[in-house]
């Protein structure tokens, strides 16, 4: 189905180590990021409490609870790190592809954090923030915040389901049906956790023997067990493959475990010290521990078979790519030897291709070209002129813009090229003698047929500034007399140059001399 | 080619990837590092001589620190991470394979550090006093382990440019303790002392009053500034000494882009401006000159981000073709898989290809085609626009010249595939640039709308 090769192929663990440091390290990312969701939730709910019971002034509950989102946050951002190495090292190919198609929301969870972060660090240390404000900030917070679990938990459960995959695609990379609610439920479960978590953080922790927040959290954690009741019962019904025994197990060891902290919340709630550390804490995280143990299971089921494929595939695509190694490296060594710092190695790498070896036009890739290359060798013109051409390319040809060389580097090429071909010099005075009246007739020819395109000037017209390519401004740039003969006489293939071959041969070098004096005028 | 491809519209992957990763090197090396040793010295100091002003100082100071690193630094640090993962799966997965080991210690090490650092910030009023010189040692303790972080990932990033054998060896070790190693480490430390040092002088000037305090403190993150400042100048020249040269060329167009790189000299310009208000300022602070550092602070601190700024964008992209040099190019084609598929086909073994939803079939290859060999780097429409690129060129020219992208441009990677499927991805450009076609996402697999105004 899918190869990975070479180096995607290592596992610098063995599977059954990889599988124990990813559930301990994503246990403890999720602990915490259960108590930064939690803290955010219950503060923002006692700042609308406080604000509508008119206690704005009073000791502040949200402010309390809200000092130690920045540890919880802190510590649930970098103990993310580890399982995150650790799934991208063990399930590659799901984990990624699942990034892959949520990738903007997944991107997006950056900004999210670092408002949701900011906000509440923001509101938990300053001392006046103007309520209106201060509830603004706390809901967009909030609102980014919640939003990070839900992108979380859709990357998690899409990296599961590979064969829903095509169905997301094709969905405009969205989850619709079955899969779709049992995210959502999965989302809601994490939220109602929180709420647990959350409380029972602050119940322990924060409160400091104050009797009247103290039931004040029980009471979250109370009711937070009851939602997670309702929402695991719906999440469990929403499974999209039936779970197999030990999911079960786990599932229903973290329910009992669940239910006994309820019952001893119960029986102890009228107490002055009602959940006592010693029992609250073991409890909660024997609850945690099978819920995520259960969800870990399921993953494993779907991930390992998909993994074994996988690596068998890779190992054959790694094999059809052996013999091209050595080539490979040999390129990349002369790669490296390479520096496109002088004139001669720029020409040779990057214009050899059309130009030629022999800077005649004839590369190895004329051939493919309705406009053939310039004949470089011939060409007489002006430096200004060449760096225009090389770094604006020539219009509606295959010769591109340069500018990815610096000027110096240009400069460079122009001097290699004037070096060897004198590109430029003047043209060469023509050998040939031309008799007047070719001269007179030429005069004729340029005035009544080549002016239209090339201006009487030499340096173009309106009507043929538009030409794809347009024609070159004499002005500035011309050839040796030869390769201008031969244009005239032939045509230059693949532009509106046509060839005048009819016209006498003394004529047509009467017009070289005309364009070359264009340059020299 | 197991995973599908995404890219980032508009913005374009690479200056996404930048721009988190600035915000992340600005703060990690500038905060987490320098503001933070500059804040235990201001402890320090403030035992010492049992000045309130320095300790109160460094209160506040670092206040304002852990909120901006653990909710800014950190998140972007992964962030780096999260868009590497979602854009070049391969790249990432290969580079974790590789520093498997250095990367979970990293882990280790980042977890300490910020548990020692929240534990340095909430025991600041409890462990005074009597206890006092243990929270002074608990905050070096973080100096060492930030500085222990930069270690491991030093030796990763250094690997990117500079792989020495390992393409060919594949040796763990000289991949890490790779030629720019400890260049670019006592280089990354001189910039996270220097901006640390800014940074501080930019709070103190800002915020304190006491006159004798503001001098005396201004007067030693002055000297830190400028010790590290020289340290700068002199690491960053050693470090371009073990650069190849084949890729130390393209530095200057990496800072000009094509807009500028006939005017070279801009680059000098600007920098010897820098560098002159960065001696301007630290001569005035040395001397405490509260005024005059007032009023130079801001366009020196503005030019120590442009440095690090220009220091990473070179260091980026030079290394232009690869992603990781002598294994990987840019485009996560392997390189001996990019002489193979020039072979067979980058379709036939593309395995999200055959998935896309129904489309006129150059299209449909072409854009794929597209996404996968150019797509990490140029835009359709945004940053580094191919439509630009291209614009101009005929549909032959365009076919010979994605052939030679390495030879002509060195710092792009070569086409992987086949004749054919390079005329198929040509003349999709070339319908691209002339408006016929109209896209912006080509690796999304949505129908794609064609265009008649021919």
């Amino acid at each position: 189905m899918n190869s990975l090769h070479d180096i995607l192929l290592k596992k610098p663990l063995p599977d059954e180590w990889l599988h124990g440091l990813l559930f301990t390290t994503f246990t403890l990312h999720i602990l915490f990021v259960l108590l930064t969701l939690g803290t955010a939730i219950i503060a923002l709910y006692y700042f609308v409490d406080a604000w509508w019971g008119g206690k704005l002034s009073e000791s502040r509950w949200d402010k309390e609870i809200l000092r130690t989102f920045l540890a919880h946050k802190s510590l649930a951002v970098v103990l993310g790190v580890g399982p995150l190495l650790l799934i991208q090292i063990g399930y590659s190919v799901p984990f990624f592809t699942a990034i892959n198609l949520f990738a903007p929301y997944w991107i997006l969870i950056i900004v999210f954090l670092i408002i949701a972060f900011l906000s509440f660090d923001a509101l938990a240390h300053k001392n006046h923030v103007h309520h209106y404000l201060h509830l603004t900030f706390g809901v967009i917070a909030l609102i980014f915040l919640l939003a990070a679990p839900g992108i979380f938990v859709a990357v998690l459960l899409t990296a599961e389901n590979a064969d829903k995959w095509m169905a997301i695609v094709q969905n405009g990379y969205r989850l619709s049906g079955p899969i779709s609610y049992h995210w959502l439920f999965r989302y809601l479960h994490v939220i109602g956790a929180s709420l647990v978590f959350g409380a029972g953080f602050h119940y322990f922790f924060s409160t400091k023997d104050e009797t009247r927040k103290k039931k004040a959290m029980l009471k979250w954690i109370v009711a937070g067990i009851l939602i997670q009741f309702v929402l695991g019962i719906i999440l469990y019904t929403t499974l999209l493959e039936k779970p197999d025994f030990i999911t079960n197990v786990s599932v229903f060891t973290g329910l009992g475990i669940a239910v006994l902290l309820l019952w001893i919340i119960y029986l102890t709630m009228d107490k002055k010290d009602a959940l006592s550390i010693r029992t609250g804490v073991p409890l909660l995280m024997l609850i945690i521990i099978p819920m995520l143990l259960a969800r870990q299971f399921i993953q494993n089921k779907k991930f390992m078979p998909f993994e074994k494929q996988l690596q068998s595939n890779s190992v054959s695509y790694q094999k059809t790519l052996q013999p091209y190694t050595i080539a490979a490296l040999n390129n990349y060594q002369s790669d490296l030897k390479t520096t496109y710092d002088n004139g001669e190695t720029i020409y040779s790498k990057s214009c050899t291709f059309c130009h030629g070896e022999n800077v005649d036009g004839n590369g190895s890739e004329a051939k493919h070209l309705a406009i053939l290359p310039e004949d470089l060798a011939a060409i007489r013109t002006t430096r200004p002129y060449l760096l225009t051409i090389l770094t604006g390319g020539v219009s509606g040809s295959a010769m591109p813009y340069f500018t990815v060389f610096d000027r110096y580097k240009l400069e460079s090429l122009i001097d290699y090229l004037d070096k060897k071909h004198h590109i430029l010099g003047l043209p060469d005075p023509i050998a040939v003698k031309i008799p007047d009246s070719a001269s007179n007739e030429a005069q004729i020819i340029y005035t009544e047929t080549c002016s239209k395109c090339h201006g009487t000037d030499g340096k173009g017209t309106a009507f043929s500034k538009g030409f794809e390519p347009p024609p070159p401004d004499f002005s500035v740039f011309s050839l040796s007399t030869r390769r201008a003969f031969d244009i005239i006489t032939n045509g230059y293939t693949g532009t509106v140059m046509y060839p005048f071959s009819n016209l006498a041969e003394d004529v047509r070098w009467g017009l070289v001399k005309i364009v070359n004096d264009k340059r020299t005028q | 080619m197991q995973f599908p491809v995404y890219e980032i519209p508009y913005l374009g992957n690479g200056m996404t990837i930048g721009l988190d990763a600035i915000l992340h090197v600005i703060i990690s090396h500038g905060l987490a590092i320098g503001a933070i040793t500059i804040i235990v010295i201001s402890e320090y100091i403030g035992f010492r001589k049992s000045s309130r002003d320095w300790e109160k100082f460094a209160k506040e100071f670092l206040m304002v620190n852990i909120i901006i690193i653990t909710g800014i630094g950190a998140v972007t640090g992964v962030g780096i991470w999260f868009i590497t993962s979602a854009i070049s799966p391969n790249g990432i997965g290969s580079m974790l394979r590789i520093f498997f080991w250095p990367w979970f210690s990293e882990w280790i090490v980042f977890a300490l550090e910020v548990i020692v650092l929240l534990i340095y910030y909430f025991t600041w009023d409890k462990w005074s006093g009597e206890s006092k010189k243990k929270h002074i040692y608990l905050g070096a303790s973080y100096i060492v382990l930030g500085i222990s972080s930069a270690f491991l990932i030093t030796g990763i990033l250094g690997f990117m440019l500079t792989p020495d054998g390992w393409p060919w060896n594949k040796s763990f070790w000289s991949a890490f303790f790779n030629p720019s190693f400890i260049p670019q480490l006592l280089l990354r430390a001189s910039m996270a002392f220097a901006l640390g040092a800014s940074f501080s002088m930019a709070f103190l000037l800002f915020t304190r009053r006491e006159s004798v305090f503001r001098k005396e403190a201004l007067h030693l993150f002055g000297k830190v500034f400028l010790v590290s400042f020289i340290g700068v100048v002199i690491f960053s020249i050693w470090y371009f000494n073990v650069v190849p040269s084949t890729f130390k060329t393209h530095a200057i167009f990496s800072i000009l882009d094509s807009r500028f790189s006939q005017q070279p000299e801009i680059l000098y310009i600007i920098n010897a401006i820098g560098i002159f208000i960065l001696l301007l300022f630290a001569l005035f602070a040395l001397k405490g000159s509260v005024f005059s550092s007032r009023f130079l602070i801001i366009p020196a601190l503005l030019f120590c981000i442009v440095c690090v700024m220009e220091f990473e964008r070179v260091r980026e992209f030079i290394r232009g073709p690869y992603l990781m040099p002598g294994y990987m190019y840019a485009n996560q084609v392997l390189l001996n898989e990019s002489l193979f598929l020039e072979k067979d086909g980058m379709l036939k073994n593309a395995y999200w290809y055959n998935k896309i939803t129904d489309n006129p079939e150059v299209i449909k290859q072409g854009a794929y085609l597209f996404a996968q060999n150019c797509s990490m780097c140029h835009t359709i429409g945004g940053i580094n626009d191919i439509k630009t690129k291209v614009k101009g060129r005929p549909e032959d020219g365009i076919f010979v010249i994605i052939g030679h992208t390495h030879e002509m441009v060195p710092f792009m990677p070569p086409f992987s595939g086949t004749e054919d499927e390079r005329r198929t991805m040509a003349r999709f450009l070339y319908q691209l640039s002339n408006e016929k076609i109209n896209i912006a996402a080509p690796s999304r697999f949505a129908p794609i709308k064609e265009v008649h105004n021919e």
